[in-house]
């Protein structure tokens, strides 16, 4: 019954915050100054009739979101005839017929532009995540199991120094150390493989990943590992821990059957957490790698200022974040017997 | 306040400081973060006076100049524009450094706030707060902030308040639980009843604990602050006039230093910025440990090896199930005096026995009955002494045999059940578990049946089975310890303080369990307690330890109706009897010893009654009166 | 002196709302904390209310303390209702009934010296003479036994073994020199080899201060020679109430009388026959109907599911609510 009420709970907590993203996402765009769109208009070299075609263009001759304005009698216009055609609710709709827009730059649809850049980012966060979590809390269980021992000094220490690397700049380190060794630099493929066999092609992509993934395991494993040990390290020193050595137990029976579960729990909770930042990670390593995912697609587009390319991989990544983080939570609510039954 | 009161505050500020320093000393990675971050600081400040050329001398370059590798002049080669990298680095301190403590300096206020307010007054204001602290934590921050750079200008100042505005999340969540665990801890409550306003509670109360937490929180904002500033400036949305690391490294990236094998102006910028953010760390995590700290020890940390003299001990004594002799227990702590937790403790124990081993808090009670299996925390050591348990000698036996003893031979009902059972594992498998381990012959499609045959000789119905410990009662939880404690057969069980926060009914409830499983079974009980009534209720001897050494050993009756030692005598007095309503209460005078600081003559000396010089000096042996009674008392002498 | 009306309490009930037991149920239940207790404390008196984990015991403490407020019911003080107070009219209040906690450790912010959190009620209620303020301090420590109060004065209290931050506490309590003092399980968490120490400091303040104790136990073994009454709780209300004597000899209710009978004496020669309750205390939430304690009594009636006994007088000072003693 509970459970039910938690998994509701959170389920319409998370639609709420994507409901909030969408409207932030729409007055961050309204209302701060950078837009060239609505920059553009107001450029006086600009005759009357142009500044007007580009209103019109851009939807920006309609009230912004609702008819309040509509007592301006400038402001008139077609909101009197449909009290929801204003910016606001053109833009909702349009938003869910899966339109975003279309790019200053390339004049293709938003959509399609993030569509195609989707999985990329997807395959790259799902590797290098899943990497760095096997990777992350295998050396954390070490460390904590060799508490205060060489082993563990040396992995808390790099661990430390692992966390401390922007990001970017280990990408950037090892783009050089690749270079060196042969890595292709740049992009998902080699131009022309689409024409090899399929796994080639493959060879091909997993060759490209590499430098990516490697990033971004490095940076994320450190975090996982300190976490991972001081949460085994709070579980080891409980009294369970002491009934079950008292059992007869040996250490490794401990650490598989009273140990690993219970301090991984809060490390799902890390997870979900960290997934915003994760995707901090993902944006820095897709610029530098020119890999074809959102989070190059947000440099591309800070550097063309192409906004609309920008809205749109905001709000993507924002969603995504979101229901990833739902999915991690209801996870969580599954496994923590303490949860579900209360 | 009052002006009065002030220097003696300030005083005590002081003196607060510098007990903190005391300890943070000690703290290795802490003091090298506070060097790295003092170094990095002095360069900053300084920089003009350091920094070999001055931060903006484009002027004279010239296309020789770009991307100079390191030589005399440049040490570590010029950028882009023809600029020395060692200089450009010195400078980049500065903004980079700006940038960090500005923005954490904002977003701590914020978080503070928002936290304070929402732990402290709870109710619709924290709901309110708490939701929205929740809506910003989601959204992943690092685009939000590239989005509103893109959208305004990219300035310093715009950066500062961007990332400081969108980075408060995770300090108002740690500062509302701190504040939420302040407020529930009983001197606030105490300060309620005096009569204390909100505002005096929060500043006097709440404010001087949630501090500290604040403090290690700001360094890491600071590094956060500092990591954000150059991920924006290198995606290219940094102050192009200010000329931080990101910004060095964003130039460096995107002018060919990659193509030209330019990686120092790749290599310096970068550098910084791990410097500073390992530096932040490595202090934020001494701080950590100096304001909270932990033992850094848990249970499999391997403990330290047993020692044993070769002299004064027999050989076990046949009829005994377990023959304690001489146990010494110490704590080490490195640079440290080991403490001595336990002295020359010997007793022992027949089948179907009841010992009762009374003492009170920091008698080494507890120690004595963890080492008996040898479960001592890493920093105990067994420095003498045997335990027989069917003729082998626990203290040198090997681990896999001393496993086998553990549970099969000797089981423990725990203090506490709702800490010693696994809370994400049914009661029913931890019970299966201990039959799966030592009856290995045990037929699988049987442990069901078993496990509830067990549940049902402590009480608890078979549909219990299946539950997990949050969902027993207190009384139901130690129950199920028994249960588990009984499953494979033990011939001895060590029941430590089993009743001890329980109610008075259900403890009564559990000893009358542990009795007539000890008859019905013929089990052999040692049980630990600071209750003298239920010892009397129970026990067929006693052992009565004082400050870790062993005062009085003898057969329950005579414990009670014929003491010999001052300390079982005084401890009677103090014992409420409730068949004896008018008796005054005696007290005795002084506090039990603190291990580190044990007297150097007999233990009980400085509240003995009784003491004379010598009891000062000089450690009483134990003196055997005959029919089993052991007393440890300067005054016991003569009358041998 | 007047021995009447000096603290009374009437038909005291507060109850807290739990919600709802499932999304379905539109009805929020209430968790019945303390469930109608009437009794009288006289000045300088030693009351006892002894009762077990759930029984109300603390939750009356907070009521009276004005830290909850009640339900229904009154309390009055020297005649004056005293029930529903704002925080101004309740903290001149404050002075005259002070309180001690269960655990020393907890109840002591671990970041002020001993002489800050001996002054601090002072400052709170506006003594300004700092003079008077520190000989009002030292008065207060010296009487709670921590002697000469200049050792203690700024020292921290981890710098302290148990025994000296409970007498803390009581300084801090003493220095606004009450009339009432409320203890709630002020020994619990002590050594045994101590805590007499308390509970004599606390017996010798009624008599050198004319101080009222209403000293809140779990442990009836404990209010032997200290208390003048003693008060039994059981789900929220008073089951039996008497003068020491009567209720540790004599007791009426049968929950009294099990109560007694497990409480182990210190003399092996005297091992008794135990009356022990199965089963655990109900919760609060769904109370048993009749008498509250039915379902768990040995020697229940029929009649004892139906209706709920009221306390029967029994003597002058002695009533318990038993049907037993109806008829």
């Amino acid at each position: 019954m509970n459970r039910t009420r938690a998994f509701l709970k959170k389920t319409a907590w998370a639609l709420f915050t994507i409901i909030f993203v969408i409207i932030l996402n729409f007055f961050l765009f309204r209302v701060l100054p950078g837009d060239p769109a609505r920059a553009g208009i107001r450029d006086p070299r600009l005759k009357k009739e142009a500044i007007e075609m580009l209103r019109v263009r851009f939807g920006l001759d309609k009230p912004v979101i609702n008819c309040f304005e509509s007592l301006n009698p400038i402001q008139v216009g077609s909101c009197a005839v449909n009290p929801f055609d204003t910016q606001f609710f053109i833009y909702v709709r349009n938003l869910v017929q899966g339109e975003l827009g279309i790019s200053y730059h390339t004049n293709r649809p938003v959509t399609d532009i993030l569509a195609e850049r989707l999985w990329n980012t997807v395959l790259l966060i799902g590797a290098g995540q899943i990497l760095s979590i096997i990777f992350g809390v295998a050396l954390g269980v070490f460390a904590a199991w060799k508490a205060r021992t060489s082993i563990d000094y040396l992995a808390v220490g790099s661990s430390l120094v692992a966390w401390s690397l922007p990001t970017f700049w280990l990408g950037i380190i090892l783009l050089f150390w690749g270079s060196g060794h042969g890595f292709p630099l740049a992009g998902k493929a080699t131009p022309g493989m689409s024409s090899m066999p399929l796994l080639q092609q493959w060879g091909d992509i997993a060759r490209h990943m590499f430098l990516p993934t490697l990033t971004y395991t490095i940076v994320y494993m450190g975090e996982y590992t300190l976490i991972m040990r001081s949460s085994l390290m709070d579980v080891l020193s409980e009294d369970y821990i002491l009934t079950a050595k008292a059992k007869g137990l040996n250490a490794f029976q401990i650490l598989k059957d009273h140990a690993l579960k219970n301090a991984m729990l809060p490390l799902v909770t890390v997870i979900a957490i960290n997934l915003g930042f994760t995707v901090a990670g993902a944006i820095q390593i897709e610029a530098v790698f020119s890999w074809p995912g959102l989070g190059s697609a947000i440099y591309e587009a800070v550097v063309r200022r192409d906004f609309p390319v920008l809205q749109g991989a905001f709000l993507l990544i924002a969603v995504a974040v979101i229901l990833a983080n739902l999915i991690a939570d209801l996870t969580y609510n599954f496994l923590d017997p303490r949860v579900q039954t209360e | 306040m009052e002006s009065t009161i002030q220097p003696s505050e300030q005083n005590q500020l002081l003196s607060r400081f510098s007990g903190f320093w005391q300890s943070f000393k000690k703290n290795r990675s802490g003091l090298i973060g506070l060097g790295m971050l003092v170094i990095i600081l002095i360069m900053a400040i300084f920089a003009p006076l350091i920094a070999p050329y001055a931060s903006s001398s484009t002027s004279s370059a010239g296309l020789s100049d770009i991307y100079n590798p390191p030589s005399a002049a440049h040490w570590f080669g010029t950028d882009d524009a023809g600029q020395d990298v060692f200089s450009n680095f010195i400078f980049g301190a500065r903004v980079s450094l700006t940038v960090g403590f500005f923005a954490a300096f904002i977003s701590i206020i914020i978080g503070g706030i928002f936290g304070l307010v929402a732990g402290f007054f709870g109710g619709r204001w924290e709901n309110f707060i708490m939701r929205f602290t929740d809506i910003f934590l989601v959204i992943p921050d690092l685009p939000l902030m590239v989005v509103i750079v893109a959208l305004t200008k990219p300035s310093l100042l715009n950066i500062i308040f961007v990332i400081g505005l969108l980075g408060w999340t995770t300090t108002a969540r740690v500062v509302r639980s701190q504040t939420l665990a302040v407020k529930s801890r009983k001197f606030v409550l105490r300060a309620r009843a005096i009569g204390a306003g909100k505002g005096h509670i929060v500043t006097r109360h709440i404010l001087p604990l949630v501090m500290p937490i604040l403090v290690v929180q700001a360094v890491l904002v600071v590094s956060l602050a500092i990591l954000n500033e150059s991920a924006l400036s290198f995606i290219g949305l940094g102050d192009p006039t200010a000329l931080s690391w990101g910004q060095m490294l964003n130039y460096a990236f995107g002018r060919g230093a990659m193509s030209t094998g330019a990686w120092w102006a790749l290599v310096v910028p970068g550098f910084g910025i791990v410097w500073v953010v390992l530096g932040l760390t490595l202090l934020g995590q001494g701080l950590e440990k100096v304001l909270n700290p932990r033992l850094e020890t848990h249970h499999l940390m391997p403990g330290r090896p047993s020692v044993q003299s070769e002299a004064g001990w027999d050989v076990a004594k046949k009829g005994t199930l377990l023959e304690v002799q001489n146990l010494s227990i110490n704590y080490v702590n490195e640079g440290q005096l080991p403490a001595r937790a336990v002295e020359n403790v010997s007793f022992t124990l027949k089948e179907g026995e009841l010992i009762g081993l009374v003492g009170e808090s920091g008698c080494g009670k507890t120690t004595l009955m963890l080492s008996l299996l040898r479960l001592l925390p890493a920093a105990g050591q067994i420095v003498n002494g045997r335990v027989f348990f069917n003729g082998k000698d626990l203290v040198t036996l090997g681990d896999e045999e001393l496993n086998d003893v553990r549970w099969k031979g000797i089981s423990i009902v725990f203090q506490g059940a709702m800490n010693a059972l696994n809370p994400v594992r049914t009661i029913g498998e931890q019970i299966a578990e201990s039959i799966t381990q030592h009856l290995p012959g045990f037929p699988k499609e049987n442990i069901d049946g078993r496990v509830i045959e067990l549940l049902d000789l402590v009480g608890i119905a078979a549909d219990h089975k299946d539950h997990f410990a949050h969902q027993y009662s207190g009384g139901m939880r130690q129950r199920a310890m028994i249960a588990m404690a009984l499953a494979c057969n033990p011939q001895v069980i060590i029941a430590d303080e089993p009743t001890t926060a329980l109610d008075v009914m259900i403890q009564a409830q559990i000893l009358e369990l542990l009795d007539n499983l000890r008859k019905k079974l013929g089990l052999a009980i040692i049980f630990v307690t600071h209750d003298l009534g239920v010892v009397a209720e129970m026990c067929d001897k006693v052992l009565v330890m004082y400050g870790g050494v062993t005062a009085e050993y003898a057969d329950v009756d005579i414990i009670y109706n014929n003491p010999k030692h001052p300390y079982t005598q005084e401890l009677l007095k103090a014992f409420p009897d409730l068949t004896k309503p008018k008796k005054k209460l005696a007290s005795i005078p002084g506090y039990p010893p603190r291990l580190e600081a044990l007297p150097a003559g007999c233990r009980f000396a400085p509240r003995c009654p009784s003491a004379f010089p010598r009891c000062h000096t000089e450690q009483p042996m134990l003196h055997d009166l005959g029919n089993e009674h052991i007393a440890s008392c300067h005054l016991l002498e003569a009358s041998k | 002196m007047s021995t009447d009306n000096f603290l009374e309490l009437r038909g005291l009930k507060k109850y807290f709302d739990v919600g709802r037991p499932s999304l379905f149920s539109r009805k929020s239940r209430d968790l019945h904390a303390v469930d109608g207790v009437t009794f009288t404390l006289r000045r300088s008196e030693v009351i006892a209310l002894v009762g077990e984990s759930g029984c109300g015991k603390s939750t009356l403490a907070l009521l009276l303390m004005g830290l909850e407020d009640p339900t229904e019911g009154t309390v009055t003080y020297e005649g004056r209702d005293i029930t529903h107070l704002d925080d101004r009219q309740r903290k001149d209040l404050r002075r005259k009934i002070q309180m001690v906690f269960q655990d020393p450790y907890e109840s002591l912010n671990p970041t002020q010296t001993i002489e800050e959190i001996v002054t601090e009620p002072l400052i709170v209620h506006g003594f300004a003479n700092t003079a008077d303020r520190d000989q009002r301090v030292k008065k207060a420590m010296e009487d709670s036994g921590l002697k000469p109060a200049e050792v203690y004065l700024h020292r921290y209290p981890h710098e302290l073994s148990g025994g000296q931050r409970q007498r803390v506490v009581i300084a801090a309590a003493l220095v606004l020199e009450p009339e009432i003092i409320l203890a709630d399980e002020p020994v619990s968490m002590l050594d045994v080899s101590i805590r007499a120490e308390i509970i004599n400091l606390l017996a010798e303040l009624r008599i050198t201060r004319q101080i009222a104790v209403i000293f809140i136990t779990h442990d009836l073994g404990s209010v032997g020679f200290f208390a003048d009454r003693v008060a039994v709780m059981y789900l929220g209300r008073i089951v039996e109430i008497g003068t020491m004597l009567e209720v540790l000899e004599k007791p009426q209710h049968p929950y009294t009388k099990a109560l007694i009978s497990v409480i182990p004496v210190p003399n092996p020669r005297l091992r008794r026959e135990r009356i022990i309750l199965q089963g655990e205390t109900p919760n609060p939430i769904d109370i048993p109907s009749g008498c509250r304690f039915h379902p768990r009594c040995p020697v229940a009636l029929a009649t004892c599911k139906a209706s709920d006994p009221p306390l029967v007088t029994l003597s002058k000072t002695h009533q318990a609510s038993c049907l037993l003693l109806v008829q």
